[in-house]
């Protein structure tokens, strides 16, 4: 990675500002009886452009959240720079899938949020970083005269003004439609690049995963399961054959009956169909007896479900309820 | 401004009041030909001499000003409190299960049905009734102030502690302004409570004030003064709400509701 190089030969401030080196062993998350994550594993080099993709539900949102500092660990080790990993920090700093702008602060003070100092240097400091998200004329405004793209720019721009070295980014983009995602992807690539710190990307979607990452990792019912470096040059194009090869082999690795665990699926017969608006219940017999699912009425058009068809039911191992009781009473 | 905009904005600032104006008009006619007694409704010209007899002599002022003050105070006292209780019971866990319950158990008895206890416990002077008014406005500035607190975005309150907010600090600049807009709706509620219970407890007794003018002149079969006095009654209550309404354009400016056009 050349930015890499560049910061070495630089001052050691520079160096210094350079990102943050994480090191995940064993990582265990429960929640009350629920394990979220079991035993996981990350190495993540300094200044290095990771994204996770997974289903929803698989653990992805939680490890980022462990690494914000925004949730406690259960089991094992988070390391930034060989030293222990506790709470919150100054130098990460996260941005969420919406942009959290405290709507009674204008633009400029959102950015300023939790600064200290010289307010006229404060100032100086926010229009420079609004400048870089593009957003210098819209410092005065009310977040709820902004779009949901400029509101993440605030968002971002708020990140930034603490020049932190990892950035954590809770699928930021994925509110926005898909020309201003196109717009805010090669903004974080941009940013990313002059600012050389660590990013860490959890997203849905595989192209945004495959466009920005250094590597894509995926995560399954709380483990990482796959991890690739992607080897395009930047900045990356959506036409390009290599891009689409690897978007394609990720995006089935994600897709695959295999790739879930064995235990939360199982074979059945539909024995009725309730429908309902917005939710329909299909229930289906199984081995374990009648299990209920709830679809929307935009899947039931596009599924091909009809009485005494043979389907196979998939559940999230952590929606799923254990009864002792007689299903019969 | 063209022309076609200036008569749709004139015609838009006329037009709800053709109606109320014409109601006058119909009225005081009315009262002339002699269709309506002046002892069952006064004609509205002698509204208006009674309330420039009253004014001249100064009279008039003086009953305001002393049911303003009234009002005011129950408010600063009934409002203060169910501020501080309701921000204290809305941040602290412990002050919740220490206090709201018993809370809500008074809440539900209507301040009006207390007259007779009050009256047994301050008599009939001004303490019953500031007691009375402060009573009725402190809960609904109490249950607006808590339920805002309650009701600030949890994600807000997060995104403030991951950018190192703590204490003082968050609470000024997350949880405060979140909960000012339904604080600011229970002060509204509180001020127009307030003139019913000013009413109310004016009426049981007073020497001086609005209420006092008007039972005064009911006695002298002044209809007109004591219709006087019910429209100074509905011009204060309009006049409270205006200033409420001032307040939220000012703290909620940044509310998409509010803004500008």
């Amino acid at each position: 990675m050349t930015t890499i190089n560049i910061d070495e030969s630089l001052s050691p401030q520079a160096v210094a500002s350079r990102g943050i080196d994480i090191r995940v062993r064993s990582l265990v998350k429960r929640f009350g009886e629920r394990e979220v994550l079991h035993g996981l594993e990350i190495d993540i080099q300094p200044g290095e452009f990771v994204s996770i993709v997974g289903r929803s539900g698989c653990g992805k949102s939680t490890l980022l959240r462990l690494l914000a500092g925004l949730e406690t660990i259960t089991q094992g080790t988070i390391e930034f720079d060989g030293q222990p990993h506790g709470g919150n920090r100054g130098d990460a700093r996260i941005m969420f899938q919406d942009a959290r702008l405290l709507p009674w602060r204008t633009v400029i003070e959102n950015v300023a949020l939790s600064l200290e100092g010289d307010r006229r240097e404060i100032r100086a400091a926010v229009q420079e970083v609004l400048a870089q998200v593009g957003l210098a004329d819209r410092a005065d405004d009310w977040p709820g005269k902004l779009s949901g793209g400029q509101r993440q720019r605030v968002a971002l721009a708020r990140a930034l003004i603490h020049r932190p070295r990892l950035l954590l980014l809770d699928e930021p983009l994925g509110a926005l439609d898909a020309l201003t995602r196109l717009e805010m992807q090669r903004l974080i690539e941009r940013i990313w690049q002059q600012h050389a710190f660590t990013a860490i990307l959890v997203t849905h979607d595989v192209a945004e995963a495959a466009m920005l990452g250094d590597r894509i990792l995926l995560v399954e019912d709380g483990m990482i399961t796959f991890d690739e470096p992607v080897r395009l040059p930047r900045s990356r194009e959506h036409g390009q054959p290599e891009f689409a090869a690897l978007e394609s082999r990720v995006l089935k690795r994600l897709m695959s009956t295999g790739s879930l665990n064995t235990r939360n699926q199982t074979r059945g017969r539909i024995v009725s169909i309730l429908v309902g608006r917005p939710l329909t219940e299909v229930r289906i017999e199984t081995v374990f007896g009648i299990i209920s699912a709830t679809v929307s009425s935009r899947s039931l058009s596009e599924l091909p479900l009809e009485l005494g068809a043979e389907v196979l039911a998939y559940f999230k191992s952590n929606e799923v309820i254990l009864a002792t009781e007689d299903v019969n009473s | 401004m063209s022309k076609q905009k200036f008569q749709s904005r004139f015609s838009t600032a006329v037009r709800p009041w053709i109606v109320p104006i014409a109601i006058l008009v119909f009225w005081q006619i009315s009262a002339q030909v002699g269709w309506l007694s002046s002892r069952v409704l006064p004609e509205p010209l002698a509204v208006l001499e009674a309330a420039v007899r009253l004014a001249v002599s100064g009279e008039l002022w003086r009953h305001v000003w002393v049911s303003a003050l009234r009002a005011m105070a129950g408010f600063v006292v009934g409002g203060g409190l169910g501020l501080i209780l309701g921000l204290l019971t809305g941040s602290f866990r412990k002050a919740e299960i220490a206090l709201d319950t018993s809370l809500q158990m008074i809440r539900n008895i209507p301040p009006l049905a207390l007259i007779p206890l009050v009256i047994l416990w301050f008599g009939i002077d001004e303490t019953a009734k500031l007691f009375l008014i402060s009573f009725g406005v402190f809960f609904t500035v109490y249950i607006n102030t808590f339920h805002g607190i309650r009701s600030v975005d949890p994600a807000l309150i997060e995104m403030g502690r991951s950018y190192g907010l703590q204490g003082w600090a968050l609470y000024r600049e997350v949880i405060l302004p979140g909960a000012l807009s339904s604080i600011l709706v229970g002060v509204r509620y509180a001020l127009g409570f307030m003139w019913v219970l000013l009413i109310v407890a004016e009426t049981i007794s007073a020497d001086a004030g609005i209420g006092y003018m008007t039972m005064n002149a009911r006695e002298f079969l002044q209809t007109d003064v004591v219709l006087l006095g019910i429209l100074l009654y509905a011009l204060l209550g309009k006049l409270a709400d205006v200033a409420a309404r001032a307040l939220e354009r000012h703290w909620l400016k940044w509310n998409t509701a509010y803004l500008a056009p």
